[in-house]
């Protein structure tokens, strides 16, 4: 059962998602991300499993946050940006004409770097996605946040003030409820780009175990900085370097016996 | 050093406490013989100015004079309140249009037609006013909304006969276009002033940009809209030549429709002080002042119910604390 990103599946809010089938969710084929005339990632073609964390790595300027900001197309509209070859997603180009960006970012959901809550109640912000993609009636709403919060395990310090503002958090919190958030309207994917780098180490523990939970129900890509956090969560990893694809496979072994030296030199931390 | 600032900071109180006490010591005849009168009726009636002055409890007055301010107070609050309406949403779509939408280069053009518009002397505002639009929309539109306006108790005050243009509709418009630029410049900053985070993590759930622009931007903003609104009204409630000139000036009684003349505090001051002067006693000119200290009054209440309403609205909306 493939869907197009026009076609939104009326089931994405319940818990059963399609990952019955071995094929890749997400497919690069020779491509090229450039902003203006420097080319930042060229010549990517790889093929994203489906259900399992890849992590992408590589020092920074490599190219990781441009690629992850690509394939929700949040890239669209920073100035000089373009990009050559295609990304498919269940076998469909993203960047496809008929392609209707908000039900592929509903899709392919995104956490940042940062915790960026929205400016209303703790409550309101669960439901903001749903809300603004008209999931759900209003009275379930409540019913939603409290799934939503429990599944990243908020919902017992927060149950109580959701009507507070989420700025009173802590920065982990906030980022549990951006995860809760980009959850609730039900994406096959997330993209996230350093989820952890901003949060204690108390807090990226919590928010590792969740994103282990997460699978094989979704599928992620984790941009991270962190070698062991890498290796830690993510069965896949994918080595960029200067501009291009090094090495991309089992975690373990791209760590433990990589094919090429670069790969070698860099988790080994003889460059980065 | 700091001893020059903190006298400095008193400054702007100092002023404030002296107006307001040159006011009440211009007014105390004014208060003492109009009494609660003066607050529930409407009148401007200077008496025999050419009889023999009298004198009750202590006030010296020519014989019959009576003043009231309900109806100046009603069509001041009631014209600065249809130029709010109309202005804050106008206001708030230019400023988002101006940062969001627009090229940089076309933002800048029309930030510099604001600015201009800010510019433009009040009583240019009032001719325009007087002269064009006021008797164009007699015209061509007040017949229109008063025979859309079902004749109903309350929407009754949107019938009745719609004149030549001077009254309590065109008041509001031409001030709310005087305020336009105040509110929309306002805005444009604290939009710009916005965040890049939240607003792509409004993008990437999927939102489109009016999306993003309704529940992200301007909830961000919320409470700077709500003090750049009170500023605004403040500046429509002491407006004073273009509503003179639009108002018709009507000293008595309270308008019975939208399009009926009305007049304001301000726009009676500076239309009957010349009059006022004429009675030797100085009672006119007193009650002017009681007048003049009621717009104060007001004015003052408008900006405190807007820093409550600003508390109210950032109470869950402003990012306060750890994490931003």
């Amino acid at each position: 059962m493939r869907r197009t990103a026009l076609e939104p599946d009326p089931s994405d809010l319940a818990t059963s998602r399609g990952h019955e089938s071995s094929y890749p969710v997400l497919e690069a084929s020779s491509l090229r991300l450039q902003f203006g005339s420097t080319t930042v990632l060229s010549d990517l073609t790889v093929a994203i499993p489906r259900g399992q964390i890849t992590a992408l790595i590589g020092p920074t300027g490599s190219g990781k946050s441009t690629l992850l900001r690509t394939l929700n197309r949040m890239n669209d509209r920073v100035k000089g940006f373009s990009h050559d070859g295609d990304v498919l997603l269940e076998g469909e180009s993203i960047f496809g004409r008929n392609v209707n960006l908000m039900l592929l970012r509903r899709r392919i959901g995104m956490l940042f770097q940062r915790p960026n809550p929205f400016p209303m109640s703790i409550g309101d912000n669960v439901v903001a996605g749903v809300r603004a993609h008209r999931i759900a009636p209003r009275k379930q709403h409540r019913a939603i946040v409290e799934a939503r919060l429990k599944e990243v395990g908020l919902w017992d310090s927060v149950s109580g003030r959701l009507a507070d503002s989420p700025f009173r958090l802590s920065g982990g919190q906030q980022q549990l409820l951006c995860l809760a958030r980009a959850l609730a309207v039900g994406p096959d994917m997330l993209l996230l780009d350093e989820p952890t780098s901003s949060l204690d180490p108390g807090s990226v523990e919590t928010v590792e175990a969740l994103l282990r939970k997460l699978v094989p129900a979704l599928t992620l890509v984790v941009v991270t900085h962190n070698l062991a956090q890498a290796r830690r969560i993510a069965e896949q990893t994918m080595f960029l370097f200067g501009g291009r694809l090094v090495e991309f496979g089992p975690t373990a072994q791209l760590f433990e016996s990589p094919n090429e030296p670069e790969t070698m030199r860099y988790v080994t931390g003889r460059i980065g | 050093m700091q001893r020059v600032t903190g006298g400095v900071a008193v400054i702007p109180m100092l002023a404030l406490l002296f107006i307001i006490a040159v006011l009440l010591a211009q007014a105390w005849p004014a208060i003492l013989l109009n009494g609660g009168g003066f607050f529930t009726h409407t009148s401007f009636d200077l008496g025999n100015t050419y009889g023999a002055i009298v004198n009750t409890h202590g006030v010296r007055h020519p014989q019959g004079a009576s003043y009231g301010v309900l109806g100046w107070a009603l069509g001041t609050v009631e014209s600065s309140a249809i130029a709010l309406v109309l202005a804050v949403p106008v206001s708030v779509f230019a400023a988002l249009a101006i940062s969001e939408r627009l090229p940089a280069y076309l933002g800048r053009v029309v930030g510099l037609f604001l600015g201009t518009l800010a510019g433009i002397p009040s009583v240019i505002i009032g001719l325009w006013g007087a002269l064009t639009i006021g008797p164009l929309l007699a015209h061509r539109v007040y017949p229109l909304l008063a025979h859309l306006a079902p004749k109903v108790p309350v929407l009754s005050f949107f019938t009745g006969g719609t004149g030549n243009g001077q009254g309590l509709l065109t008041s509001g418009i031409v001030l709310g276009v005087m305020i336009i630029p105040i509110v929309a410049s306002t805005t444009r900053d604290l939009v710009h002033s916005v965040p890049k985070l939240p607003k792509e993590g409004g993008e990437a759930l999927g939102m489109t940009d009016w999306e993003v622009a309704r529940r992200v931007t301007l909830r961000w903003v919320g409470p700077g809209i709500v003090g750049a609104s009170v500023l605004g009204l403040a500046r429509a409630l002491g407006e004073t030549m273009a509503v003179a000139m639009v108002s018709g000036v009507v000293l008595s009684g309270s308008p019975g429709s939208i399009f009926a003349p009305i007049t304001t505090i301000a726009a009676t001051i500076v239309t009957q002080l010349d009059s006022a002067f004429t009675d030797t006693s100085g009672f006119a000119v007193s009650s002017l002042a009681e007048a003049g200290l009621v717009l104060v009054l007001i004015t003052l209440a408008v900006n405190v119910a807007g820093r409550l309403l600003v508390r109210r609205v950032a109470s869950t909306a402003l990012p306060v604390g750890r994490g931003v």
